[in-house]
Parts: structure tokens; sequence; C-alpha cells
């Protein structure tokens, strides 16, 4: 019996973990609030931050350079870094959450910064604009997009718009020209059909594209373009079942013909995608991702296209990439807010960076980017400055939960691509995951 | 139970004298319990204290906190709120939590048979007097000090995709190729066959238990004319049964458990569609993805009782069929 003991421990490991942080939670139930007038940082005593992102090694040396900078402009100032790949980063952040120990500057995504705001994590930088903080330069769209009740919770860094990228080696082989820009959804997928039937002689077999329809943000896209807002003020998704239905349904022709790139080969390549293993022609994703996929794909010899448009319209619209927060129990709102400024603000933290976040929200610092011809950077930059036309739609907020609801839609994505589930019932089962979760209580 | 009883009555017995030469005898006449002062029964609790301290704050205490959580509904954020037995009822309408118990049946009614029968097999043929069988029983061993570890779920990811080494294998035999990974009906074969390789604790054990069965037994059978099928089935495996036993009990509550291989081999989703989403990764996503810690906490705790009570009907049905040395019946 002394086994089944170990066992019970080990399966409760997860939960012990849960309990744990409600057991610090409930002791540091109602800690101490920062003070909130935002007075010019102290510089007559030692100040510790924490900062903390996610991503890779990459992005690591990146921000260690751009701290030292930040260090050197602020002798009195140290600042502790962390970083995390995404999932375990939301994992330790939550946690930290329930323990009321968010770090002072903190990465955020469009995805949750509804949840953190609304459970009262995030530090309003309202105050701390004009004193610490500088936002004259933005966009105030952009910017509107870091707000939640009129409250600025996080200050984005930068900005990216979906795009088509289309790998033009593989083109070249099949003797296929590129999707002309401003083709409609329907005459992509007649393109995509066309390019699978071209490459599937070819070793290995060539698609034209990957099953986009699982990724939420593209059927956003999608019903953007037709003038739609996705959610309501309430956070309850703003369109209909049948609108889901009509999207998933559109696309089943070449789900059934089999012309995507096989959902299998695709859960076999991962975490690479179909166009990084050098196997479809296109993907439609985020711009600033042009570099990874470069990177993955082997040659920087890949165009960026606008994302198809729609019978009612072509409007994009722009995203924060990413957003710095800082923690409501921060002791140093004013320091953390400075270190906000510098990270967004200052041109050579700009040029540190380049577009590896997406493009610089800020013109100083864009501007700061040593642009090579022919570069992924330049690329990007090219891509967004004249995409800036067709950008007429607000960003479209995520509402609280949408990071889970967003999960379950690339889930189902999956069900739908084995065949498991019908148009109808992807519909019905978001929907529901769409009731539990979206929206908070 | 009487061999056992009286295996540790002979060895207490050998401690105690062995005790009794090495100090200077404090009593005589073989006199047993020194009488306990109370100062030695502070000493104990205080070595013990470490373990104590450990078990009530970091065993029992967030068991007893998450027995009361599966009763709440709790994302972290906002303080739990009470909502009596809704989490469970809620299980029992969600299709994923459903799929999950499913393929944790199929995982363990399939793999655990399949690894002893392989452990016992492996066990047998090592049993035997061969040159250099230390050396064998190393090696067949070893992929069970490796087997639980992060790398060699990736290996074996790379091993059953596309072009991997089973592919590669089922074009040779002219078998419809493609790798395991991507396809959910070829999933379950491939965890499975990754548990069934790693029989080498079971075989160590079932080994010390093929050296115990006396030779004379196997001896007298064969004189009797039993082949070896019979003498296997007639006197090693009951002789064995103990053995057996333990290490049915022991893979089963392991097998409930599992968890890294899958997260690694589906890239933390359970995928493809939902083929590895083991119990406890659907309790993992619940609780540190969609943060319903309230709800993790109750399939927790569903799974203590499922486990419980197979525990004991395991026990129960021993009776039948485990056989002690010693035991008259």
């Amino acid at each position: 019996m002394v086994r089944t003991r170990t066992t019970i421990r080990t399966a409760l490991r997860a939960t012990a973990i849960a309990a744990a942080g409600a057991l610090t939670l409930s002791a540091c139930a109602g800690g101490s609030a920062a003070s909130t007038e935002a007075a010019p940082v102290a510089t007559d005593r030692d100040i510790e931050l924490s900062l903390v992102w996610w991503g890779d090694d990459d992005r690591a040396a990146r921000y260690e350079e751009a701290v030292t900078l930040f260090e050197e402009k602020y002798p009195n100032i140290d600042v502790q870094t962390q970083f995390q790949a995404w999932d375990d980063y939301w994992t330790a952040r939550t946690t930290e959450a329930a323990g009321q120990t968010l770090p002072d500057v903190f990465q955020m995504d469009l995805a949750y910064i509804h949840q953190y705001a609304s459970n009262n994590q995030l530090l309003d930088l309202s105050s701390q604009v004009g004193v610490n903080l500088e936002t004259g330069d933005y966009d105030e769209t952009l910017l509107g997009s870091g707000s939640v009740n009129g409250e600025q919770f996080g200050i984005p860094t930068s900005t990216n718009t979906l795009g088509m990228f289309y790998h033009q080696d593989l083109l070249d082989e099949l003797g296929v020209e590129p999707p002309a820009e401003g083709l409609t959804w329907d005459e992509y997928d007649a393109w995509i059909r066309e390019v699978s039937e071209a490459g599937a002689d070819h070793d290995p077999q060539v698609y034209g594209g990957t099953d986009y329809t699982g990724a939420l943000w593209i059927f956003i896209q999608w019903l953007v373009q037709q003038g739609k807002v996705p959610f309501a003020e309430d956070g309850s998704p703003a369109f209909d079942k049948a609108d889901l239905v009509a999207w998933v349904e559109r696309t089943q022709p070449l789900r059934d013909d089999g012309v995507f790139f096989p959902v299998e080969r695709a859960k076999q390549v991962e975490p690479l995608t179909a166009m990084q293993v050098g196997q479809a022609a296109t993907e439609i994703t985020w711009d600033n991702m042009l570099a990874g996929y470069a990177a993955g794909a082997g040659t920087e010899n890949l165009g960026l296209l606008p994302v198809p448009t729609g019978a009612e319209g072509s409007q994009q619209f722009w995203k924060p990439s990413m957003l710095l927060s800082s923690s409501a129990n921060t002791q140093e709102p004013d320091a953390a807010a400075a270190l906000i400024d510098f990270l967004v603000n200052d041109p050579e933290v700009g040029s540190i960076f380049g577009t590896s976040k997406g493009v610089p929200a800020v013109p100083a610092q864009k501007d700061a980017m040593e642009l090579a011809d022919g570069s992924i950077d330049e690329k990007i930059v090219t891509y967004e400055e004249e995409m800036a036309d067709r950008v007429t739609a607000e960003t479209p907020l995520p509402a609280e939960g949408y990071g889970v609801v967003e999960a379950e839609f690339k889930r189902l994505g999956e069900e739908l691509a084995y065949g498991n589930v019908t148009p109808a019932e992807f519909a019905d089962q978001w929907f529901q995951s769409a009731e539990a979760n979206l929206g908070g209580e | 139970m009487s061999a056992t009883t009286t295996e540790r009555g002979r060895q207490a017995g050998r401690g105690s004298a062995r005790g009794a030469t090495a100090s200077s005898a404090p009593a005589r006449g073989g006199a047993t319990k020194p009488p306990r002062s109370r100062a030695d029964t502070r000493a104990g609790y205080a070595f013990l204290s470490p373990w104590l301290l450990g078990f009530v704050l970091l065993t029992a205490g967030p068991m007893l906190m998450s027995l009361y959580l599966a009763f709440t509904d709790y994302n972290l954020f906002r303080a739990p709120e009470f909502v009596g037995i809704d989490n469970f009822t809620a299980l029992f309408a969600d299709p994923r939590f459903l799929k999950s118990a499913q393929v944790t049946a199929i995982y363990v009614l399939v793999g655990v048979p399949v690894k002893l029968a392989a452990a016992l097999a492996v066990a047998a043929l090592l049993n035997a007097k061969h040159r250099g069988q230390g050396a064998y029983r190393s090696m067949f061993y070893a992929p069970s000090l490796i087997g639980a570890s992060v790398s060699v779920a990736i290996v074996w990811r790379a091993m059953f995709i596309d072009d991997g080494v089973a592919d590669q294998i089922q074009q040779l035999f002219g078998f419809p190729a493609g790798g395991w990974v991507g396809d959910p009906s070829m999933t379950m074969p491939m965890m499975i066959l990754l548990a069934v390789w790693q029989f080498g604790a079971p075989m160590v054990i079932f080994l010390a238990g093929l050296k115990q069965i006396p030779a004379e037994l196997l001896e007298a059978a064969a004189v009797d004319g039993a082949g070896p099928i019979r003498r296997f089935l007639s006197v090693t495996l009951p002789m064995l049964s103990p053995v057996l036993f333990f290490n049915l009990l022991l893979e089963t509550i392991g097998a409930f458990q599992v968890f890294s291989s899958a997260f690694i081999i589906s890239g933390g989703t359970g995928g493809p569609a939902d083929s590895t989403l083991f119990y406890t990764f659907y309790l993992y996503l619940k609780g540190f993805t969609e943060f319903r810690m309230g709800y993790a906490s109750a399939m927790a705790w569903v799974l203590v009782l499922v486990v419980g009570i197979i525990t004991a009907i395991l026990f129960r049905t021993s009776r039948a069929w485990v056989h002690y040395t010693g035991d008259v019946r």
C-alpha cells in the first residue's frame, strides 16, 4: 500500500501545485498596492526591476543588449531578466497572478490582456503618460488596443498584420506563377487547387497551401472584410453560428479532395509548418513571422502579399504583436513605466530588435532600423507601409478567455481535417466553448 | 502470508543476534525491547520531522486543499467560488473528458498485459544458463533507465514520422507506408510500444521471482512427464503469482499516470484528434492552459477514486489466484 500512497501523491501533483498557489493567494490577499501618484523616477536610491518575456535565445540576446543600454541611462536601476517559451510563460504568469507577484514589467498579448486587466492584475499606466512614459508618437487605434475600459493596461511595442507568404523557389520548380495581388478568397482556393495538381508528382509532394480554416484570427479577418465585428462589448461572439458554418463549409471541398497540405503531415512536421519544410507554396500568417519562415525554409526568397479579399472589401487591421504591461502590485511604478518607455521609444532599441517583434510601433524606432535591400526586415516594413491604406478596420479586441477559445478553434480545425466533425458540429462545439470561456463570469 | 511472516521473523532474530554481539549485550537471556524513554521518542520525531513537515505541507495540505477546490469554480485569479458538485456533473457531460478516460482505459487494458508478458518472456530467457548472461541482463534493462526521459520521447517521435525507422520497416514488408505520429488510429499502438519497450523494472522483479522457484519442483514435474509448457503453466506460474501480482499492481497504477511521453510526442496538445489525450494530460490542460483549477481538482479526485477502487478489486481477486509458498488451502 505504500506504493498506492506514492501514486496518489504523483497523480495529484498538478492539483498540489494549484493548491499551493491557492494557499499563497490567501496569504497574500490584499497585498500592498503601489502609490497611485506618478512622479519622475527616483535617481537617489537603488531600484530593482524584474523584466520577463516569452521568446527564444535570439530574442533574449536582443533584450539583454537593450537592458544594458537602459542600465547605462539609469545607473541606479538594476533590471533582473527572465524568459520562457510561450506556453510555460503563461503558466508561470498565471501562478504569479494568483500569488500577486507578477513582474514589474512583462510582455503581454492581446489574447490575455482582458483577463489580466479585469482581474485587477495590471497597472493602469495612464497616470504615467507624460511623466515617465511618452506615447505622443503612437497611432491612436494601436494605442487603444492596450486599453480596457478607458484605462491603459498595456503599451504596444510593435505591430503586425496578416499576410500571405509564398515560396518563390518552390513555385519556380513547379513552373507556376505566384498568386496575383488582390485575389478573392475563392480565387485563392482555386489557385491552391491548381498548384496542388501541379505539385502532385513532385518529390516530396507539394501543395498549394495549408488549411487555414482552423485559425481563429483568419476567420476574424474574413469577418472584418464583411464589415462585421467579431466580439460584442461583453466579450461574447458578435457573429452568428451561420457565419461560422459558412466559413468552415467554404473550404470543405478542398479538404474532401485532398487539395490542402494533409493534416497527418502537418502534425508530423510540427513545430515547423508545411511551407518551412518546402511542401506548401503559400501560407497565411502574421507578417513578422517571415523571418522565422525564411530560417525554416532555408531561403530568403519568400514573397509577402496581402490576404485574399472578400466580396465586400479588402480591409485589414493592425494587431499589436505584443504589449508591455506592469503588475498592479509593483513597488516601483515610476521605474517600471520608465523601462517600458525606453523599450518602446529608444531608437537604439529599435535597431537592436529590428522587425523580430513586428514592425516597431513608434516611428523613431522604425526609422532607426538599417534596412538592407531585399532583406526580410525590408520586406516586412515595405509591406506594412503598403498596407497602411488597407488597414481601415479597428483592431478587433479579443475578449477575456480568447486564448482558450482560440486553442479550441484550432483543435476543432484538426478534427475537421481528420473528418471527425462536420462543419455544423464544428460551429456547435466552438460556440459551447465560447459560452463557457468568453467574457469571464 | 505465513511464509513472509516467518521470513521476517527469522531476519529479525538474526538482526538482534548480531546487535547483541556488536554492542555489549545490554540484557541477558535474549530479553527483547529496551524500555523507550520519552527523550528517545522526542528524538525520533525530531529525526522524522523533515519528512513529516514535507508530508503535511507538500502532500496532505495541498491534497485537502484540492479536495476543497474540486467543489469550487476557481481560475487562479478570482477567489474560489463554491459550486457544489457542479464540476463532477460537468465532467460526465464533457466529451473530451470521456475521450480522455477512454484513451487511458485502452492504454491500461492493453499496455499493461503486453508489457508484463514481454517482461516475463525476457525474464524467462535471461533465467536460462548462458554465457554472458549478466551482460544481456544489463542490456535489456537499459531502456528502462532512459525510457521516461524527454529525449526518448523525442527519439520515439522521430522514429514514427514519415520515412522514420518504423515507416521504412513497413515499406520493406510492403505495408502501406506512412508515419504513425499524424495518424490518430496509430498513435495508441505507438504509445503502447514505448511503454512495453521499458519492461526492465518488472523484468528484474520477475527474474528474481524465477530464481526463487526451487529447481526440484521443476525436475519432479519433468520426471512425471510434464513438457516445458505444462511445467510453465503448472509450476512456474503459480510459484510466480505473488511477483506477478506485485508487478500488475505497480504497472496498472503507473499506466494511469502516463503523461510526459504523450506531452512530448503530441507537442503539448494531446493530438492528433485527441488520440493521445491521456487522463492526466487533460487534467493538466484544464488546470494549466484553461486555468480551471476547480475542474482539474475534481478530475484528480475522480482519478484517485478510480485507481483506489481498481487497486482494491485487484487485492480482492488476488486471493483466488495468488499463491504464497507455505499457504495451506
